[in-house]
């Protein structure tokens, strides 16, 4: 269950940013990026399925659990394979490595997604295609847009 | 200890989010988000975040200081309000009452801005204003002209049911975040979003036509629309009869203006003007969302006018999902000139200069001598410091020295006066120049209510202590009035909202009681009322019940670009600082994020000065010249250039020249010229 990412409705505010930061003690876990002239992208953690971080982890500290790819603070030795290893550059290592959690303990929801002025960050798959889905429909029903 | 969420709302911009201060020990250790909050539904922008950065900085006032020397000394409070009360005391008794000014804040609460104003008047000042006049001056002369009321007319959820977002010299992605997703949920029911813009901006992402103008020729789009609308015959005919007067003038005024004239003038694509006129005026509820881009011009009151023809003409006022909604930037700038904050208004938007309100208030605060106004505007007391008709200024929470236009001339004239008392919570630029400065207190350490741009009024509750000797602004004022001999004994923040339900009719049922969670939108006359969330659904407060549709032709702005200075500034806002940036750029998490001044410059441009990406450059106008980086990009025009104005060099550039009616500055057009620094 990662944070899934509406483009069409992200305005590039970096309350997202903001936000994790502020919850996990200074270390943020979001990044947006701008693209061209007005495009804006939060890259944060997907939880791959395959995750090429905890197969790069030879300590055991990033493992899968269910679907959530975590971090065991414990084990980890820092060396910093993980970073390598990331495709998306989302798990960083100053001295030890820190990840999106999820706000796992901190908030319900992640924080990210509840303080997100644009409702472009979600925790369902689904909700940018049925959004879709229901626009298509209604434009449909109404013989275009108006 | 354990841990207590005390209910607040967010100090920066008029969205008014509310969120919870998770508050242990008697120290503020975190933001906890409010789901069922009407506007913000638990969500936070990225100065909301950050708000308690500003709590324990550093570099807070702690202490009352004079000027000692070139530094300052650290005085008591005894001390501090002896200074004041003699500084503004000699000036009244020297040069009369009406040499001493007073800016109000669109920071503090409303008890705190009533209070403040009733003391310049009590004193006998009329002069009392706030940094509206920078805003929505234009706003509250031109829409009070139109529609009878200056607010917006429909609140911020209801854009929801707008099957039209017509969005017009705003950039609310970056200055009123929460906003967008009402914007975008319109967009899910199948809204047409429409942006009116010089700049490519998140805002514009959103929208399905976007009209790039150039900066200044918003007159001209709008009468072209206008134009459109009525020559396709689609305006609403029986408002405009049953509702409305001038709709003749306005419509043989804009009779020239054609899709084809206007494209010459505005740079927008004819076919554009016909596809927005179109989309606004025949979808069954469309809205108009605006804010400095149309204010702050020399033409700020025209452009208002324009906004609300296009409305009125199509009937979009009234019901639900349709309006014109002037954004206000501030968290209680609707509230400071609701409270009468204003050089031209007694509270409730009284007139200054009718004898009626004189009586009303001298009857209300048992008094005789009020002022008749309308006293100088925030701008217009600086000119008069300059030359020296002013004598004593008592400026709280707002910093003129940086926020005003062509800011050498404001340090000059400041430097001026005999006797300069500023309140705040930083060191400021204006600050700099007082001869005493007063410690204020942030939202977070004092109570209070405050008005949203919606009208909506909500209840800020105390979490913590004001650090140090600091108090609240309510407090000081409170003392400073004493010490001027007057009767100004409020306990707390309730007392004087009592006071205010008497004496302003649009908050007679707003009491402390009702303001519970939601809070209550005026006009809201008595304590059963509900409160009034959509403003003209049954005529208007002008006469025979009718709006006035007011022609407007359009003016070029004050200066075009010419050979000695070939590019035209604009200004605005970035998502993470705000206004003047005394607070966010103290903020860690925000300065961090846009650390530096910066000019954007279209890429041909750029080619032709020799100038690269990050390059440092120097930008002059005949005011003065700012050194900043560059930032190539094809969000401008050509022939455009846009800088962000919460740091100090950007009004050192722009112009003083003012909207003859509202008496804003034209912040959003100067001609400037750009070199590389090597
Ligand atoms: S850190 Fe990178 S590799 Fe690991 S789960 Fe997240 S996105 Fe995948
Ligand atoms: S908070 Fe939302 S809108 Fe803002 S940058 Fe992050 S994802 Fe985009
Ligand atoms: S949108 Fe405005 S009120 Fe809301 S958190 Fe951001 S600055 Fe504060």
């Amino acid at each position: 269950m990662p944070v899934y990412i509406d483009i069409s409705r992200c305005i590039g505010c970096r309350s997202c940013e903001v936000a994790c930061q502020r919850v996990h003690g200074g270390s943020g876990h979001v990044n947006v990026h701008f693209v061209g002239d007005s495009a804006s992208v939060p890259i944060l953690c997907h939880h791959c399925e395959e995750a090429s971080c905890t197969m790069a982890c030879f300590s055991g500290a990033l493992y899968k659990d269910g679907d959530k790819t975590v971090f065991d603070v414990e084990k980890c030795t820092g060396c910093g394979l993980c970073r390598l290893a990331c495709p998306f550059g989302v798990v960083w290592t100053d001295k030890i490595a820190h990840k999106c959690d999820l706000c796992e303990g901190l908030a319900e929801v992640p924080t990210c997604v509840t303080t997100c002025p644009a409702n472009a960050l979600s925790t369902d798959f689904d909700l940018a295609s049925r959004r879709a889905r229901a626009r298509a429909a209604r434009v449909a029903a109404q013989g275009g847009r108006r | 200890m354990t841990k207590v969420l005390v209910p607040t709302v967010c100090p920066y911009c008029g969205a008014g989010c509310g969120f919870f201060i998770s508050v242990e020990k008697e120290r503020a250790t975190g933001i906890e988000y409010m789901p069922d909050h009407p506007v913000s539904e638990g969500a936070l922008c990225s100065k909301g975040n950050a708000a308690l950065e500003v709590l324990c900085h550093q570099e807070r006032f702690t202490s009352p200081l004079k000027r000692k020397g070139e530094g300052w000394a650290r005085i008591s409070w005894e001390e501090a309000i002896d200074l004041v009360a003699k500084g503004l005391g000699d000036a009244i008794k020297k040069n009369g009452p009406g040499s001493i000014a007073f800016l109000a804040s669109s920071k503090c609460s409303n008890e705190e801005n009533y209070l403040i104003e009733k003391l310049a008047r009590l004193l006998g000042s009329p002069h009392v204003d706030n940094c509206a006049r920078l805003c929505h001056a234009p706003s509250v002369v031109g829409l009070n002209r139109t529609l009878g009321a200056a607010g917006m007319t429909n609140p911020i959820p209801d854009i929801a049911s707008s099957k039209c977002v017509f969005i017009i010299g705003s950039n609310l992605a970056e200055n009123h975040p929460v906003i967008s997703r009402w914007i975008h949920r319109a967009k899910d029911e199948g809204a047409v979003v429409i942006a009116a813009d010089p700049r490519v901006t998140h805002t514009s992402w959103m929208a399905d036509v976007f009209l790039q103008l150039k900066p200044g020729t918003d007159v001209a789009l709008l009468n072209g629309m206008a134009h459109v609308i009525i020559k396709e015959g689609l305006v609403d005919r029986d408002y405009i009869a049953q509702r409305t007067r001038g709709f003749e003038e306005l419509k043989e005024s804009v009779g020239d203006y054609t899709p084809e004239k206007v494209a010459e003038i505005t740079g927008v694509p004819a076919g554009d003007i016909v596809r927005a006129a179109r989309a606004y005026a025949i979808s069954p509820a469309s809205s108009i969302l605006y804010s400095m881009g149309i204010t702050q011009h020399t033409t700020g009151t025209d452009n208002v006018q324009a906004v609300s023809d296009l409305a009125l003409i199509c009937g979009h006022l009234g019901k639900p999902g349709t309006g014109v909604m002037p954004l206000r930037g501030q968290n209680n700038v609707q509230g400071a000139c609701d409270m009468g904050a204003l050089a031209e208004f007694y509270p409730g938007y009284k007139k200054a200069d009718d004898s009626e309100t004189i009586r009303y208030f001298s009857s209300a605060w048992r008094t005789e001598g009020l002022p008749l106004g309308p006293g100088l505007t925030a701008t217009q007391m600086i000119d008069a410091a300059g030359t020296g008709d002013i004598k004593g200024m008592y400026v709280v929470g707002e910093d003129p020295a940086n926020s005003d236009p062509c800011s050498h001339n404001v340090h000059s004239a400041l430097d001026n006066l005999d006797f300069l008392v500023v309140q705040d919570i930083f060191m400021t630029a204006t600050a700099q120049l007082a001869d005493v400065v007063l410690p204020g207190a942030v939202w977070a350490e004092k109570e209070g209510s405050y008005t949203n741009t919606e009208r909506r009024v909500q209840w800020s509750c105390r979490a913590i202590d004001p650090p140090g000797a600091a108090l609240s602004d309510l407090e000081i004022v409170c003392k400073v009035a004493r010490s001027l001999g007057l009767d100004f004994y409020y306990p707390d923040a309730a007392s004087v909202l009592a006071e205010i339900n008497r004496t302003v009719p649009q908050y007679a049922g707003i009491t402390r009681e009702r303001l519970e969670r939601d809070g209550l939108v005026w006009p809201c006359p008595t304590v059963d009322h509900p409160g009034t969330p959509i403003l003209h659904s049954s005529g208007f407060k002008l006469a025979e019940g009718r709006a006035c549709i007011v022609h407007v032709p359009y003016r070029p702005a004050a200066e075009v670009a010419s050979w000695d200075y070939p590019f035209i500034l604009t200004t605005g806002r970035v998502a993470v600082h705000h206004n003047a940036g005394s607070m966010t750029r103290r903020s860690p998490s925000l300065i961090s994020r846009e650390p530096d001044l910066y000019v954007e410059i279209n890429t041909a441009d750029a080619a032709r000065l020799k100038v690269a990406d990050g390059d440092e450059v120097t930008i002059t106008t005949p005011r003065g010249e700012t050194e900043a980086y560059a930032r190539l990009t094809d969000k401008v025009k050509r022939g455009v250039v846009f800088m962000p104005f919460h740091f100090p060099g950007t009004n050192i550039l722009t112009t003083d020249i003012t909207d003859p009616e509202a008496r804003i500055p034209e912040f959003k057009v100067a001609a400037c010229k750009i070199s590389r620094r090597d």
